[in-house]
C-alpha cells in the first residue's frame, strides 16, 4: 500500500490544505454548540459572548422539561421507521420476484419500475398532494410515510442483490421440499441482510431528513417532523425563546442522526463503493 | 428459468404486486395525473378546467420563471464544479490508511447527514450580519459585516457556500471508493517506468476516475437543479427574487398562489430539463470515455 | 436394455425425454431404465445433455416431452421435494447462515418429520460421515472436503430412493478426490439406493459407477459397464471419449484378398494390420481402424515392426513413456514404451501394432469389434 506514489505520506502543503478545510468544516459545528450552551439572554445583547464562558445547560433543560421538539422527535422517529420497515418489506419481495420468479411480463414490469428512477420529486409531489388531500391523509401518519414507499430505488437495489445470490440455494431449497415462501423467507431473506443493511440506513436517513413533502403533508404543528419544526422554528425565531434555545433544538434533533450514521458507517461507506463500481 | 412448471406461474405475482399496487398508485398516477394537470387551469384542492397549453405559453413569457431557471442554473454552475474540485481533492488527500485520514473522512462526511433544517439554521448564524460567526470574526478585526443574506450579488454565493459545506461528504466517498479501484499494480508499473508524482496522477489517477467524475457531476446537477430547502429557509428566494430557484418557485405558486395547473406546468418543465442536462452529460461522458 | 431380466422393481425409467430451450434442442428423445440400488454415470463433455438430463430427474427443470417414473410412479409432474430424490450439488449449495445440522435438518423439517426422529437421522448420518463434532459450525467453518460430507450428510438423511450427484468431486483438489471418491465407493454400499452421477472424469465414472451412460451431442451415445464402453465402443465418439490418451483413429481399407473370416486393413502408410473383426458385415469402404496406445508398442529393435512413426511428443509417465507421433503418411498416432524410455523428439521409431485389440469404425461411426468370448471385455 504503501508503495504507491498516492498514498505515500502527505507533503506540507497537503496538510495544511486539509487542515484548514476541517477548521472550515468543523467550525460551523462548534459555532452551533458553543450557541446552544449559552444563556439566550447573553447572545440577545451580543452572539460573540459565545466565545467565553460562563456557559449552561439550561437551554437543554428547557426542551427536556416539555417542547414541541420531543413531539416532533417521535413524529419524524415514527415516520422514519416505518418508512424504513416498509420499504424493506415491500422491496424484499419484489426483488425477490423479480430476481428468481417466473410469472408473465417479469421483464416488461421490471423495465416500467426502472423508468420510475428518473422521476424527480417534484414531477410527481403536486399531484401526490391533491390525491392525499382526496384520501383524507394529510397531517397523519400514513400520509407520511405511503409516498416513501413507493420509490423504486429499494426494488432495483434487492433485485440486483437477490440475482448475485447463487441460484443453486433456491435449488437445494427446492429439493428439501421448501415452498416459494419458505424459500424466501428461510434461506434467501436471511442473506440480503447486509443488503437490507443499506438500504434500511439510506431509507432512514432520506426520511429523517426529507422535507418537502413532510413540509406540505404535516400542515398542524403536532404532526411535524422534526425537518418540518425546525424549519418553522427557524423562520418565526424572533418571536421564539432566543438563538440559544433554537440552537439547542439542532443539535438536540442532529442526535439521533448522528447515532445512525456511526452505527452504520460501515454500510454507507460500502454503498458508495458499490455506487463508484456500477 | 429455473421455473419448476408446477409451480403456478401466475403465483410469482404475489411477491411483486404490493410495490407495484404502491408504485403505479402514487408514483405513476400522479406523475401521469401531473402531466394532465399541467393543461388545465387547476387549484390545489379539485376544480379544474382544461386550457391546453395555455401554461407553458404563460410559462415561456413569465419573467419570474425566466428568472428562477436562471438562478437554478448559475446555482448549479457555481456548485458543481467546486463541489467536484474539493471533494476529489479531499479523496486524493485522504486516500490512505490509518487512524487521522480516517477521521478527517468522518469529519467530511458528517454534514451529508444533518437535515437541510438544521444547515440552514446553522449557516444562517453564520452569515447573517448581527448575529453570526462570520460578522463576530470580521467585528474582532474591525471590518464591517457582509449582507450575505439580503444583498442581491451574495445571496447566490451564501446558497452556494451552504450547500457546498452540506454536499461535500458524498463525493469524496464516491471519488475514494474510485481509487480504491484503482489496482496498485498500475501504480508499481508506474513506478518502474520512472513516472514522476505529477505524471504519474495525470496518466494513471485522473483516467482511472473518470467513470466517477461522471457519475459525480451527474448526481450532483441533478441534485442542484432541484435545490430547494436552502433557498427557501436561508433567503426565502430573495432579495426580490435574487436566489430564487425554480423548486421554490414552483413551491410559492402552489402554496401561495393556489394555482396547481401552472405549477404543474413548471414541475414538468423542470423534470424535461433535468433528464435533457442528464442526458447530455451522460453522452459526453460515454463519448469521452472511448477516447 | 437389460431391465427384461426379471429384476424385481425398475429404480427409474427415462421414457423418450426431449427437452428445448427456445430453438435449442438439448435432449433428444432419452430413454433408459436403472436397476434398483445400481450406480450410473452420466459421463459426456460439456453442453452434452448429461447436467439437463439430471436436473430433469430430480425436477428442477421442465420436459417438454416424455416420462419419468420412480420405482414405477410418475414424478415428471411432482414437485422437487416430493419426488423421493436427493441431490448433491457441484458447489454444495450449503445454507450459509445454517449451521450444519440445520442445513441437513431443513428439508426433514419442511417435510414435518418428528424433531427426535430428525435428530437420530442427522446424528447417525454424521457418525457415517465423521462430521458428528461439526454439526454446530456453519459451512463457512469448514474445509471444502468436508462441506462436501455435509451436503451428502443433507442428502442422505433424507433417506431417498434415488441420489443424484451433480459432478459432486469436481471441486475438490487432486489428492482430496482420490480420497473422496474412495469415501463414496464406500457410502454407496451403505446406503440403500440408486444414485446417478454426472461427470465428466472419466477416471471417476469408471471407478464408480457399474454401468456408464456415455453421452453427447443431446443423445445417450452408450450405455454399459465401464469395461464394456472401455472395450466396445459403440462408436468413433465413445471410442475417443473413453481413454486417457485417446484411441488412434486411421482411415483404413478392407485388404479384399486376405485370408479367413476377420478383416484385415491397409492404412494410409501402405502398412497392414489383422484384426479379430469379422469380416462379415462391415462395409466395405470409409472404414477407420481404432488403435489404444496400450496396443502399440515402441519397438527397441526394427525386427517385428509392423510400422515406423516420427517422435513430436514424449510424455514420460514414470510407469509408462507416451509417444505422440505421426507414421510417414502424417497420421498421427498414440503409442506406449516402457518407463525408463530412450525416445527423444524427433527420432523415427518402429511400432508394433497388436491388431488383434483393434477397432474398426464403419463411414457412419458405428463401432465394429472382436467378438467378446471371453478376454475381450477384460
Amino acid at each position: 500500500m504503501a508503495a504507491s506514489p498516492s498514498r505515500r505520506s502527505m507533503s506540507k502543503g497537503a496538510w495544511i490544505g486539509l487542515t484548514l478545510g476541517a477548521i472550515l468544516m468543523a467550525a460551523p459545528l462548534v459555532w452551533t454548540l458553543l450557541l446552544s450552551i449559552k444563556a439566550n439572554g447573553e447572545l440577545m445583547r451580543d452572539s460573540g459572548t459565545a466565545f467565553s464562558p460562563p456557559y449552561t445547560l439550561e437551554n437543554y433543560a428547557a426542551i427536556l422539561q416539555g417542547n414541541m421538539v420531543f413531539r416532533w422527535l417521535i413524529n419524524s422517529v415514527i415516520v422514519s421507521l416505518g418508512t424504513t420497515l416498509g420499504v424493506l418489506a415491500l422491496c424484499s419481495l419484489a426483488g425477490y420476484g423479480f430476481a428468481r420468479l417466473d410469472f408473465p411480463f417479469r421483464k416488461t414490469l421490471f423495465v416500467f419500475v426502472l423508468l420510475g428512477l428518473a422521476i424527480p420529486e417534484q414531477a410527481v409531489i403536486l399531484p401526490q398532494h391533491r390525491l392525499f388531500a382526496d384520501l383524507g391523509l394529510h397531517n397523519s401518519y400514513p400520509g407520511l410515510i405511503l409516498p416513501g414507499l413507493a420509490g423504486p430505488f429499494g426494488v432495483f437495489f434487492m433485485t440486483q442483490y437477490f440475482r448475485a445470490i447463487p441460484r443453486d440455494l433456491d435449488e437445494a431449497a427446492m429439493l428439501d421440499g421448501a415452498s416459494r415462501f419458505t424459500t424466501f423467507w428461510k434461506v434467501l431473506l436471511p442473506l440480503t441482510a447486509p443488503a437490507q443493511a443499506t438500504l434500511g440506513v439510506f431509507t432512514f436517513l432520506g426520511t429523517w431528513n426529507s422535507y418537502w413533502w413532510p413540509l406540505i403533508s404535516a400542515t398542524r404543528g403536532d404532526m411535524f417532523t422534526l425537518t418540518v419544526g425546525l424549519a418553522s422554528s427557524q423562520m418565526n425565531y424572533a418571536q421564539t425563546s432566543g438563538l440559544g434555545f433554537l440552537m439547542a433544538q439542532a443539535v438536540f434533533a442532529s442526535i439521533p442522526i448522528f447515532i445512525v450514521y456511526l452505527i452504520f458507517q460501515k454500510q454507507i461507506v460500502g454503498a458508495m463503493a458499490g455506487a463508484a463500481v456500477k | 428459468m429455473t421455473g419448476p412448471g408446477v409451480w403456478n406461474r401466475w403465483g410469482g405475482f404475489a411477491f411483486v404486486a404490493p410495490f407495484l399496487l404502491l408504485y403505479s398508485f402514487l408514483l405513476i398516477y400522479p406523475l401521469i395525473n401531473g402531466i394532465i394537470l399541467s393543461f388545465h387551469n387547476a387549484d390545489l384542492f379539485g376544480g379544474q378546467r382544461f386550457i391546453g397549453l395555455g401554461n407553458y405559453r404563460r410559462l415561456l413569457g413569465d419573467p419570474i420563471f425566466h428568472q428562477s431557471i436562471f438562478n437554478t442554473f448559475k446555482l448549479a454552475f457555481i456548485i458543481v464544479p467546486i463541489l467536484t474540485a474539493i471533494s476529489l481533492a479531499l479523496a486524493l488527500a485522504l486516500n490512505r490508511p490509518g487512524r487521522t485520514p480516517a477521521v478527517f473522512r468522518g469529519l467530511f462526511f458528517s454534514s451529508s447527514v444533518l437535515s437541510v433544517t438544521i444547515v440552514t439554521l446553522i449557516w444562517r448564524f453564520i452569515l447573517t450580519p448581527d448575529a453570526g460567526l462570520m460578522a463576530e470574526l470580521l467585528e474582532a478585526v474591525g471590518a464591517d459585516p457582509i449582507p450575505w443574506l439580503s444583498h442581491p450579488d451574495l445571496t447566490i454565493p451564501a446558497l452556494a457556500i451552504t450547500t457546498i459545506w452540506w454536499s461535500v461528504g458524498l463525493p469524496m466517498m464516491l471519488f475514494l471508493a474510485g481509487l480504491q479501484q484503482i489496482p496498485e499494480d498500475m501504480y508499481e508499473a508506474a513506478a518502474l517506468d520512472r513516472a514522476g508524482k505529477w505524471t504519474t496522477f495525470r496518466k494513471i489517477t485522473l483516467p482511472s476516475l473518470k467513470r466517477t467524475t461522471v457519475l459525480v457531476v451527474m448526481l450532483q446537477t441533478a441534485a442542484q437543479l432541484q435545490i430547494f430547502g436552502q433557498a427557501q429557509l436561508l433567503t426565502a428566494g430573495g432579495p426580490s427574487g435574487a436566489s430564487r430557484p425554480i423548486v421554490l418557485y414552483i413551491y410559492e405558486v402552489s402554496f401561495g398562489r393556489w394555482e396547481l395547473g401552472y405549477a404543474t406546468a413548471l414541475a414538468e418543465m423542470l423534470f424535461l430539463l433535468i433528464i435533457a442536462v442528464t442526458l447530455i452529460q451522460y453522452w459526453t461522458g460515454a463519448r469521452g470515455q472511448e477516447r | 436394455m437389460s431391465s427384461k431380466k426379471g429384476v424385481p422393481l425398475a429404480s427409474l425409467e427415462l421414457e423418450n425425454i426431449r427437452k428445448a430451450y427456445g430453438d435449442t434442442l438439448v435432449l433428444d428423445d432419452v430413454s433408459l431404465t436403472m436397476e434398483a440400488r445400481e450406480f450410473i454415470a452420466f459421463l459426456g463433455p460439456s453442453g452434452s445433455g448429461k447436467s439437463t438430463l439430471l436436473r430433469i430427474i430430480a425436477g428442477l427443470e421442465t420436459l417438454d416431452a416424455g416420462e419419468v417414473r420412480l420405482e414405477g410412479r410418475r414424478i415428471d409432474q411432482v414437485p422437487p421435494g416430493d419426488r423421493g430424490v436427493a441431490m448433491v450439488f457441484q458447489h454444495y449449495a450449503l445454507y450459509p447462515h445454517m449451521s450444519v445440522f440445520d442445513n441437513m435438518a431443513f428439508g426433514l423439517r419442511n417435510a414435518k418429520v418428528p424433531e427426535d426422529e430428525i435428530r437420530t437421522r442427522i446424528e447417525d448420518a454424521a457418525r457415517v460421515l465423521e462430521i458428528s463434532d461439526h454439526l454446530q459450525k456453519k459451512p463457512a467453518q469448514m474445509s471444502g472436503g468436508q462441506r462436501q460430507r455435509v451436503a451428502i450428510g443433507r442428502a442422505i438423511v433424507k433417506h431417498p430412493k434415488i441420489f443424484l450427484l451433480d459432478e459432486p468431486l469436481s471441486n475438490l483438489d487432486a489428492a482430496l478426490r482420490m480420497r473422496t471418491r474412495v469415501e463414496l465407493a464406500q457410502l454407496r454400499q451403505k446406503v440403500d439406493a440408486a444414485v446417478i452421477m454426472v461427470t465428466h472424469d472419466q477416471a471417476e465414472a469408471m471407478t464408480l459407477a457399474d454401468r456408464i451412460v456415455v453421452m453427447n451431442d443431446k443423445k445417450i451415445q452408450q450405455v454399459g459397464p465401464p469395461m464394456e464402453i472401455y472395450a466396445r465402443p459403440a462408436n468413433t465418439f465413445v471410442a475417443r471419449f473413453v481413454g486417457s490418451p485417446a484411441m488412434t483413429l486411421a482411415p483404413a481399407t478392407l485388404v479384399a484378398d486376405a485370408p479367413g473370416e476377420h478383416a484385415t486393413v491397409r492404412i494410409g502408410d501402405g502398412s497392414v494390420v489383422e484384426t479379430q473383426v469379422p469380416r462379415a458385415g462391415l462395409p466395405e469402404t470409409g472404414l477407420e481402424l481404432g488403435l489404444r496406445p496400450e496396443n502399440v508398442r515402441v519397438l527397441h529393435v526394427n525386427e517385428g515392426a509392423t510400422t515406423s512413426a516420427t517422435v513430436e511428443l514424449v510424455e514420460r509417465l514414470g510407469e509408462r513413456t507416451l509417444i505422440y507421433g505421426r507414421l510417414s503418411d502424417g497420421q498421427p498416432i498414440t503409442a506406449e514404451d516402457e518407463g525408463f524410455s530412450r525416445v527423444r523428439i524427433g527420432d523415427t521409431v518402429p511400432l508394433k501394432v497388436n491388431g488383434a485389440a483393434g477397432h474398426i469404425f464403419g463411414p457412419d461411426g458405428r463401432g465394429h469389434h472382436a467378438p467378446s468370448h471371453g478376454g475381450a471385455s477384460a
